[in-house]
């Protein structure tokens, strides 16, 4: 009986220290859960509904918003389902910056990506999951200009350090997103 | 004589044949797993443009001057790559990051030419973006994130310096992951499922200055942190 005591006491000394080797990610004990989307699809409707929307806030560069910083911008048209009014105009919205791209060499321009629009009465999951909005695309010249240039080296080459354009937003530019009814 | 010679040709036949099947049938397999996880991210994530997902048994470097995700809109799942895979969240993993990158050579001039010549001429770039975008395209179709840091940390190694370099040093790469991760979809954190995953201990294990930034860049998103290592 004794023997068998001391054989589990080894087997749970040694489980424990097993265990004592995992190494803990200290880093999460403050994290607060996100909110959970539902995201069933189906996709035999083929109806949907735009929505224009227009930002609140000038932006003059990606470079004044972080990825997931929250943004407030306003619907510009009245947004009807089956002649029933859904989203009225000028009602303010809510969209987070999903991903910002920078610009980069050979004209490419930079980017943002928005994503989780809050628009009253319409589920998350019923709009459109993402809207990219780009800089001045210089790689429409640069490219060509490169191929252009190659019999000249290295002249093709230094239109390498041509940067694509910045993220600029107006307030009265308008940007589409859809509305899936189901 | 000549009777055993025939016998011997015509059951060294028969095995070949019968080999040939084995490998067929596993390849369709594999392939039909590939496309069953592919579509349920396409669809998941409400990706209206077609993406068709192939699984190609001859390594990657052979094939890299024909990068066929760029030209042919689709995805090739490389048996080098696949020998690594163990799990369906890091198949997942490795679909979701091909995705984006050939859904964006439909955009723009030429029917998506000049879209493609860009994500050529700025790999390192698009490299982040595209891990970004896996670990949102992996969520929504419920696969769990964790599952392509664990797919990174095994697969690519750790390069010297990235400063002179078409890609990101591997450690930044599963930096960014991490931060997406640990802003966007903490729960997969605190409920880790891959804790005692002996691939995601040695993450834990490699990564404890980045994921220290990350943590700090949280209580501060707007300030000046020092770049991930």
């Amino acid at each position: 009986m004794n023997k068998i005591f001391i054989i589990f006491s080894i087997l749970f000394f040694n489980l424990a220290f097993a265990n004592s080797q995992i190494v803990e990610d200290e880093f999460v004990k403050d994290l607060i859960p996100e909110e959970k989307i539902e995201n069933k699809y189906n996709f035999e409707n083929t109806q949907k509904t735009f929505i224009n929307i227009r930002f609140l806030e000038p932006i003059k560069s990606e470079k004044e918003l972080y990825e997931g910083q929250i943004i407030d911008l306003i619907v510009d048209n009245n947004v009807f389902i089956k002649k029933e009014l859904l989203v009225k105009r000028n009602t303010k919205i809510k969209a987070k910056v999903n991903t910002i791209i920078t610009s980069g060499m050979n004209g490419i321009p930079a980017s943002i990506i928005l994503s989780d629009f809050e628009i009253p009465n319409i589920k998350k999951e019923n709009l459109s999951p993402a809207l990219e909005i780009f800089g001045q695309d210089r790689s429409l010249f640069v490219f060509p200009l490169k191929w252009a240039l190659t019999p000249l080296p290295p002249t093709g080459s230094l239109t390498n350090f041509i940067k694509g354009g910045k993220v600029k937003i107006k307030t009265n530019k308008i940007y589409t997103i859809y509305y899936y009814p189901d | 004589m000549k009777k055993i010679l025939i016998s011997t040709l015509v059951l060294l036949a028969l095995a070949a044949i019968a080999n040939q099947d084995i490998k067929l049938n596993e390849d369709k397999k594999i392939q039909a797993e590939i496309n069953e996880i592919g579509f349920k991210i396409l669809n998941a994530n409400r990706i209206e443009k077609r993406v068709v997902f192939a699984y190609d048994d001859t390594d990657k470097r052979n094939i890299l001057k024909n990068n066929k995700p760029l030209t042919k809109r689709q995805v090739v799942v490389f048996s080098d790559i696949y020998k690594n895979i163990e799990t369906e969240d890091e198949l997942a993993a490795y679909i979701a990051r091909e995705i984006p990158r050939a859904t964006r050579s439909y955009d723009g001039l030429g029917n998506g030419f000049l879209a493609a010549v860009k994500l050529k001429a700025a790999p390192k770039k698009y490299e982040l973006v595209f891990d970004k975008l896996a670990v949102d395209y992996m969520v929504k179709a419920g696969y769990n994130p964790l599952g392509l840091i664990i797919h990174i940390s095994k697969t690519y190694p750790q390069t010297r310096q990235d400063k002179i370099s078409a890609h990101n040093l591997t450690s930044r790469r599963l930096a960014y992951i991490y931060e997406r991760i640990y802003f966007n979809y903490p729960s997969y954190l605190i409920n880790n499922e891959y804790i005692d995953n002996v691939y995601y201990q040695n993450y834990l294990l490699t990564s404890r200055e980045n994921r220290k930034i990350t943590a700090q860049k949280a209580k501060n998103r707007f300030g000046q942190w020092q770049d991930y290592e």
